[in-house]
């Protein structure tokens, strides 16, 4: 049957030339806000919003750019943002790794039940703790520090549960040597797990840091003097009560602000999506 | 039991607690901790600055007549509903698309160019997508008037605030579902798939009697960790249309976050972050046990 074969393979070569359509129409539906919000973060008051817009940044004109940073401390932001996320996730990759281990490793009393408590805490959503963490925050004098946004979250069920996966993958084999050896527990997961372990330590370094370089709530709520904020908090406060803060300014601050996010993406991309697909995967 | 023996398991619990102390000593002042004083805080009125007062079931009863309450249920479902089903359809239909070609790195720079925008902050999103749906001088609008679409009141009226944070929330999170439903549809063997061409099943067949039972595992957990993630969104209406149109799209954080630490009343707050808990939590239950209906597990 030749006419059917020939019908079937233009069908075949009309769905191609549709899912490829639909899918490079969707990647520059994905793309283009964020060349609009390049190219305007280089514009002037009138041509913030003129129509067409303009796709081609001009980048002799960086008047916005000399305007945000005039009206706020951005570097003090984005300072204090690095700060906060750089130091929960060294402690993050410090708790969940040694308590990763222990799950994985070592037969304690009580283990299994420990971690299954400390699985169900994920579905806790963060407004439920945020009240008292409120409370206790003032009580203690950590209200308007950054130590009030580090200290409750330098644990983590998800980077447990992350890492744990990950070192049940590595062979026992490899410690039995030095077991027999007399090696402690904190020598074989110090020298032998750790070293083996760059590509999750790495995923759950760069899926921390994202988020809380990205955080909104409770730096809103616990943070409140202008020096201490973070980005997304100056982000907001940017556009000012009614809206009025400038279009031009307020994109050039976006893109300073995505910058980091930007540069992770690309230095790191493989362990963000490996990760996120490997999370997926554990049904 | 050897006595050498006993000191060895000893020992093993020992060094065991101490690698989980950090985590569990966290756990217990920073999440559990928390967990039963706000259960506490919930039979309270207090605003911080007067003793607290105890009110029995006060707030629960009040939760039960709060018309507030009521509508910022409702903006939340109606969101949720929205986002998760637009971000399950739309990532399924993507992933599928891309898992189709044949270039390598053609579905390498796809997945990349999806995934991009989730790496990116809320408020940032938000920001730019806010001067790009503005009614009269925003971008999205110039371009739909040349297809012949007339002016849409994206952020300013009812129905349509509500369609714009769910196809920005959309936008921003649909690589999250791209990548994990890639993963999954690699798990797929490829000779089922030449099986079934032998058997005569078209494209279509082949996704809904192959594709589609085979990735439920994945759609699975997908729709479950998509609907806890959703019912606590804050940061995409809080900033992109900031809860309005008159409140249309106010969400039950928000009113958490208004109650709490607008008005200090911390008791009330409580109590109604206490039902966003137990909303999820039976939603998450119900899922479970359906799950056996319409997931299959290889």
């Amino acid at each position: 049957m030749p006419q059917n074969t020939y019908r079937k393979r233009r069908l075949g070569l009309l769905w191609e030339i549709v899912s490829y359509f639909v899918l490079f129409f969707g990647a520059l539906v994905i793309l283009m806000p964020f060349a609009w919000m390049f190219s305007t973060s280089f514009g002037t008051a009138e041509t913030a919003f003129s129509l067409p817009p303009r796709w081609i940044p001009n980048f002799f004109n960086t008047k916005s750019y000399r305007q945000l940073l005039e009206a706020v401390p951005f570097f003090r932001y984005m300072w204090n943002s690095f700060k906060v996320a750089a130091l929960i996730t060294v402690g993050q990759l410090v708790t969940c790794s040694t308590a990763a281990y222990a799950f994985a490793r070592i037969r304690f009393r009580g283990r299994d039940p420990i971690f299954l408590l400390l699985l169900s805490s994920m579905m806790i959503p963060i407004q439920v703790t945020v009240i008292p963490l409120f409370i206790l925050v003032r009580r203690v004098g950590l209200y308007n520090t950054h130590a009030s946004l580090i200290l409750p979250v330098v644990i983590s069920a998800f980077g447990v549960f992350l890492l744990r996966q990950f070192f049940l993958t590595i062979p026992a084999e490899l410690e039995e040597a030095a077991r027999i050896d007399g090696a402690s527990h904190f020598v074989i997961y110090f020298r032998i797990i750790l070293p083996l372990s760059g590509p999750a330590l790495s995923t759950l370094a760069v899926l921390c840091f994202l988020y809380f370089w990205n955080e909104l709530f409770r730096p809103l709520i616990f943070i409140n003097s202008i020096e201490k904020y973070t980005i997304p908090l100056g982000l907001v406060m940017l556009r000012g009560q009614y809206d009025v803060g400038s279009p031009t300014r307020t994109m050039a601050a976006v893109t300073l602000a995505i910058i980091p996010a930007v540069v992770i993406f690309i230095l790191a991309q493989r362990y963000l999506v490996e990760g996120i697909a490997i999370t997926g995967l554990k049904e | 039991m050897s006595y050498s023996e006993r000191v060895l398991r000893k020992k093993e619990n020992v060094t065991g607690y101490l690698f989980i102390l950090p985590t569990l000593i966290g756990f217990l002042s920073f999440v559990f901790g928390p967990m039963v004083a706000a259960v506490i805080l919930s039979f309270f009125s207090w605003d911080l600055f007067t003793p607290p007062k105890f009110v029995g079931l006060g707030n629960y009863r009040a939760l039960l007549g709060d018309e507030h309450l009521l509508s910022v249920y409702k903006n939340t479902l109606i969101l949720v509903g929205g986002v998760v089903s637009l971000e399950i359809i739309g990532g399924l239909i993507v992933a599928v698309l891309i898992e189709q070609r044949i270039l390598r790195s053609l579905k390498y720079f796809l997945r990349t160019t999806y995934f991009f925008p989730y790496v990116i902050s809320a408020t940032a999103v938000a920001l730019v997508w806010h001067l790009l749906l503005n009614p009269d001088l925003g971008v999205v609008n110039y371009y739909l008037s040349k297809i012949g679409i007339d002016r849409i009141n994206w952020l300013f009226s009812t129905q349509w605030a509500r369609f714009s944070i769910i196809l920005v929330e959309t936008w921003k999170n649909i690589g999250f579902y791209i990548v994990i439903f890639l993963a999954g549809l690699q798990n797929i063997p490829r000779q089922l798939y030449e099986a079934a061409e032998v058997d005569g099943a078209n494209r279509v067949q082949q996704f809904f009697y192959l594709t589609l039972p085979l990735l439920s595992p994945t759609t699975f957990f997908l729709i479950v960790v998509g609907l806890i993630n959703a019912f606590q969104i804050f940061d995409m209406p809080y900033v992109l249309t900031r809860g309005g149109p008159g409140g249309a799209t106010r969400t039950v954080v928000m009113y958490i976050y208004e109650t709490g630490f607008r008005f200090f009343n911390m008791g009330y707050a409580a109590t109604v972050s206490l039902s966003l808990f137990v909303f999820i939590a039976v939603l998450t239950f119900i899922q479970f046990r359906m799950s056996g209906r319409w997931v299959f597990y290889r």
